[in-house]
């Protein structure tokens, strides 16, 4: 039932080795796909000469750009129909051959011939190119409102500084792959992704055909986290070419090393920032200028100075984003795009302020929550923020916060920090279709997919509630375009958009039910038997939020406690506790999943996580992921998870988002802690040892009490 | 990128392995747990690799006055073998430190001293290297070296090895058992690795085809010995060193009679640290006499630009690890 702590109800196929992936489907006389990749930085391609590779044993086919030109122009075929380098390592070609050694051998066996062209590896090595692009993510990219140039003047206090975020990559276990064949003039494509309807939408499109002749099919994920859509589809595009001209059946799968160039990346930011205070502590001006990094064929910006323009009470704000385009891999949305960079700036700046004003920090924000939207100017559908504060405050014992850099536990440094995180809560059109079955079951059907966050499980929730069935009679069917059109998962907003669906279709349902002469303490299963032996369904549908004249946002509070190595500088997050009021709670076990799962990443992008690139090559390093470090088990904190339940009467079944939420904020909550735990404050991410050893004072004897036992 | 055919087949014995392991092109597998990766890069190219796992070379025994690990013997047993647990726990220590349970659980000695260097530029796929392509250039000398070297590095090559095993070891004087095609021999441990000089592309003093059979380690040494590891990483599990040491300190009527410094992390080898050994000689194992070792061992040590605070994080890891030591906690 909705609310109930029900676990994954796919949980024993996927532990089981049942739950297919998409890259576990074999098709007979099936082929083994591989890339060819640019070996130069930036240029032309002007020769490719295969004639090596075709004498490799097993070899079937080869595809390149002159295979791709008659497929439609898009973003999406442009990097397969175009021969130019735009960064190190893009495929030029791939490979098709009986197996995959001998795909990769042909790779490796083609040469291709270039005219290099002069490359910029690096965002500061064409700092006069930045430029200002129109948008920022979904909204615009530059916001002024009063005059915070005049307003600084005359602050009290300002916190000016400037806050550096490396590239992070989205590294989902399961690898992208595509496992594609041809029925006539139909397709079929099982492939890892966020968004089975708009692979089917590209495909069609750049095939011209029509989209019913496309199937795409994915019914389980092994993460995504913002990879699994667009930058993908170029190669899968060529993967589906050599398929249709070989006839036989194709399967592309990326190596872990092509996943850190291929499909995506979170842009690095320079922000400079600049925070005002009057003497009790309210915000009276914020200038936020953020610079990242786009690629030379793609334009993406992050919403990182997004939440300067909302999150508090602010009269003068003033955003600015600018980019620099350079000969690396094309950046996109990862897990809390915007807000995770752009929080960690504003929230380390406030603690700041904190420090200087002599206002406890919670306290500081509570003085500057927002009663409303102070950038569009429109009330809340809700906002939970300060019983958030309250709640994860008390659970953490934060009043008794001693005085900074005072704690130590045996080889430790201990600091507490705690930080603001917030997430818009969108809304997709979404379809819902629920069959009631001749033996009373119910099959439930979204075109949807699950990224493993537990999609399947609350829509049964959903529909076994409100149908009043047990959940074990609920089956639910995702991934597969021959279902009811369902939205792509990302911005947290599938659950958002299925309730509403969901809710329209069971209550067609009943109507039918009733209509048909349903008795008032009927059983579905009698009634089904007796007034629609064959069985009856329903569809319902949801629209996307326009968001007008309100403005709909997830907020949370993050506190945390990080010890920081007296002597090493190793710095360990050993507890975190968050509150966190995302409208509606359907299922309390997975909401706090997503929370933990998301806070994990942000403590790897706190202190672990940089995608390292060679400067003068523009090439990605330690492409694997023994030198890519995420956090593994002996990393983790114990975990303090409240969720704070909203009456949310605006949003159509009152579910906002929940997956990005907690990998924002945490960032700043860390740095805040390992401020208070040594006295020093890094403003870069990743912070590591070096950033902290010198400011540390090497301990005399007798200085810490475990080192003079 | 990846790696292209190459020929298998398990050793029939030593013999067998040896009078194949130097024909070029030809490569000795043990678990294929770092083999396999460089492959996979396109790093290594061996056209013929030859499974030596099978070959009952994982013994673990007392031999005479030596603890005898077989080249063979998983990380996982070694860790765990009630003889290293009670007469060598520092060997215990450093591979508990090393990778994974998992990777543990496949990854054997000789394969573990034998790997190569974690140079994020010497494993992917197109970088310069000298390591890999002698005369290709260095990358890392002017570009990312949080990884590089403080010591025994050269203008070819400022790579390190990764070993923590290794580090363990050579604190304990341990020599390596080689076969090879002029039969059998023994090499202390320090003596196996080479520095980079105009070679940085060959990483041990091995003739080709020769096989680590087995790894000796005095047991004299343990008798009065105190040591232990530390290893410095930013995550709290399964990471390379970013450095380490092992100490081994025996004490005799109040005073220090024997002393062993050996950091890992910065060295292309497992590193000795003879000025600081010769400091604690004849001391009170006090941290006043620790903290006077430690920066007198690293001194002179020329750090790059991304290396630097390795020096000082060196210093304090040493008076860390004699602290320890001394305190027993
Ligand atoms: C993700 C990851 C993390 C890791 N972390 C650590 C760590 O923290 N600390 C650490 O110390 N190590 C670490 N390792 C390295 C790991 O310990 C080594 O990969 C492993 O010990 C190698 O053993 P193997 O048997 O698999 O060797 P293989 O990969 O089979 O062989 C490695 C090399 O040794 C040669 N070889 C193997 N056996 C012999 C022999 N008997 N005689 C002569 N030559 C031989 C092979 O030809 C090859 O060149 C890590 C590895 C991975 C993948
Ligand atoms: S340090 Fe050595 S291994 Fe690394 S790039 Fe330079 S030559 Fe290669």
């Amino acid at each position: 039932m909705s609310g109930e702590r029900a676990r994954r109800i796919e949980g024993a196929l996927k532990v089981t080795g049942r739950a297919e992936y998409a890259g576990e489907v074999r098709p007979d006389g099936m082929l083994h796909a591989a890339l060819v990749q640019a070996e130069i930085t930036c240029g032309d391609v002007v020769g490719i000469d295969d004639s090596a590779a075709r004498h490799t044993p097993g070899f079937v086919d080869q595809v390149s750009y002159d295979d791709a030109r008659s497929l439609a122009p898009s973003t999406a075929t442009a990097l397969i129909r175009e021969p130019v380098v735009h960064f190190p390592g893009q495929p030029v070609g791939l490979t098709a051959a009986d197996t995959l050694l001998a795909a990769r051998t042909a790779a490796a066996r083609v040469r291709v011939d270039y005219v290099e062209r002069p490359s910029v590896a690096a965002i500061d090595q064409a700092l006069d190119e930045a430029y200002a692009p129109a948008m920022a993510g979904r909204i615009i990219g530059a916001s002024h409102r009063g005059d915070p140039a005049v307003a600084l003047t005359g602050a009290h206090l300002v916190v000016r500084n400037r806050y550096q975020t490396a590239v992070n990559n989205h590294h989902p276990m399961e690898p992208h792959v595509v496992v594609c064949w041809w029925e006539g003039e139909q397709v079929v494509v099982h492939t890892s992704t966020q968004a089975v309807y708009g692979t089917r939408a590209i495909i069609a499109h750049a095939l011209a055909m029509p989209a019913d002749d496309v199937r795409v099919v994915c019914r389980y994920l092994g993460g995504g986290f913002g990879c699994k859509g667009q930058l993908w589809w170029p190669w899968m595009l060529w993967t589906l070419t050599a398929s249709k001209r070989t006839g036989r059946p194709i399967r592309l799968e990326l190596t872990r090393a092509q996943m850190f160039t291929l499909v995506g990346r979170r842009q690095e930011t320079v922000q400079d920032l600049a925070v005002g205070f009057d003497a009790t502590g309210r915000l009276v001006a914020i200038e936020h200028d953020v610079l990242a990094q786009t690629s030379t064929h793609g334009e993406y910006c992050d919403t990182t100075a997004e939440v300067s323009r909302r999150l508090y009470a602010c009269p003068n704000v003033r955003t600015l984003h600018r980019l620099v385009r350079t000969n690396e891999p094309q950046p996109i949305p990862m897990r809390a795009p915007g807000t995770a960079p752009g929080t960690f700036a504003l929230e380390s700046a406030l603690d700041e302020a904190a420090e200087q004003l002599g206002i406890d920090p919670v306290e500081l924000r509570v003085r500057n929550f927002a009663d409303h939207d102070h950038d569009a100017d429109v009330p809340w559908s809700s906002n939970s923020l300060l019983q958030c504060y309250q709640v994860a405050a008390d659970r953490f014992g934060w009043a008794q916060r001693p005085a900074s850099a005072t704690v130590v536990d045996g080889r430790w440094r201990i600091g507490w920090g705690m930080a603001t995180t917030c997430y818009p809560a969108h809304r997709q059109p979404c379809r819902v279709r629920v069959r009631l079955q001749p033996d009373g079951t119910i099959v439930v059907q979204c075109g949807t997919q699950d990224m493993g966050s537990g999609t399947y499980t609350v829509l049964a929730q959903m529909v076994a509630d409100a149908l009043g069935v047990p959940l074990s009679q609920v089956t639910v069917e995702l991934g597969d375009t021959l279902l009811p059109e369902g939205p792509f998962s990302g911005g947290s907003q599938v659950t958002a958009s299925m309730f509403p669906a969901a809710r329209q279709a069971t209550d067609a349902l009943r109507a039918q039910l009733a209509e048909l002469g349903m008795g008032h303490d009927e059983t579905l299963a009698d009634a089904v038997q007796r007034i629609a032996p064959d069985g009856i369904e329903a569809e319902g549908a949801a629209t996307a939020n326009a968001d007008i004249d309100v403005r709909c946002m997830s907020f949370g509070a993050i506190f945390t406690e990080v010890g920081v190595d007296a002597d090493l500088a190793e710095i360990r997050v050993r507890r975190v506790t968050a509150a966190f009021a995302t409208g509606r709670v359907l299922n309390p076990l997975l909401t706090e999943s997503q929370h933990i799962g998301g806070l994990i990443g942000g403590i790897g992008m706190t202190l672990l996580e940089q995608t390292v690139t060679d400067r003068s090559s523009g090439r990605i390093i330690g492409d694997n992921l023994a030198d890519y470090l995420v956090p593994v088990h002996a990393d983790m904190p114990e975990f303090d998870i409240a969720l704070i339940d909203e009456d949310d009467t605006y949003l159509p079944g009152g579910v906002k988002g929940v997956g990005m939420l907690g990998t924002a904020g945490i960032q700043a909550a860390i740095a805040n802690a390992i401020h208070h735990a040594t006295g020093t404050r890094v403003r870069h991410l990743p912070i590591r040892i070096e950033d902290l050893l010198h400011e540390l004072p090497a301990t005399t004897p007798g200085a810490l009490p475990s080192m003079s036992e | 990128m990846s790696g292209v055919a190459f020929a298998y087949s398990r050793a029939a014995d030593v013999a067998d392995a040896v009078a194949r392991g130097g024909a070029p092109g030809a490569a000795f597998v043990a678990g294929g747990t770092d083999l396999l990766q460089l492959w996979k890069a396109g790093r290594a190219t061996p056209t013929e690799l030859i499974d030596v796992y099978g070959l009952g070379l994982d013994g673990i025994g007392v031999d005479g006055d030596e603890l005898s690990i077989g080249a063979t013997a998983r990380l996982s047993d070694v860790a765990r073998h009630p003889f290293v647990v009670d007469q060598h726990p520092l060997i215990a220590e450093a591979v508990l430190a090393s990778a994974s349970g998992q990777i543990r659980n496949m990854a054997t000695v000789g394969g573990n001293l034998l790997q190569r260097t974690r140079c994020p530029y010497f494993r992917t796929a197109g970088m310069a290297c000298n390591k890999h392509r002698p005369g290709s250039g260095c990358g890392a000398l002017d570009g990312e070296d949080r990884h590089a070297a403080l010591f025994g590095a050269g203008s070819s090559c400022v790579a390190t090895h990764p070993s923590d095993l290794a580090v363990a070891l050579v604190a304990l004087d341990a020599t390596v058992e080689v076969s090879g095609a002029r039969g059998v021999r023994r090499v202390g441990l320090s003596e196996l690795y080479r520095l980079p000089g105009e070679r940085p592309d060959v990483d041990t003093t091995l003739a080709a085809g020769e096989l680590i059979t087995r790894v000796l380690v005095p047991r004299a040494a343990s008798i009065g010995r105190l040591a232990t590891y530390v290893k410095v990483r930013d995550r709290a599990s399964f990471e390379f060193a970013l450095l380490s040491v092992a100490a081994v300190i025996r004490i005799d009527a109040g005073t220090i009679v024997h002393a062993r410094l050996v950091c890992g992390g910065v060295a292309p080898a497992p590193w000795r640290l003879p000025a600081g050994e010769a400091l604690l000689i004849g001391q009170k194992p006090e941290r006043g006499v620790f903290t006077v070792a430690a920066a007198a061992a690293v001194e002179g040590a020329p750090p790059l630009p991304g290396n630097s605070f390795k020096v000082e994080l060196l210093r304090r890891a040493l008076v860390r690890t004699l602290t320890t030591i001394a305190t027993g906690s």
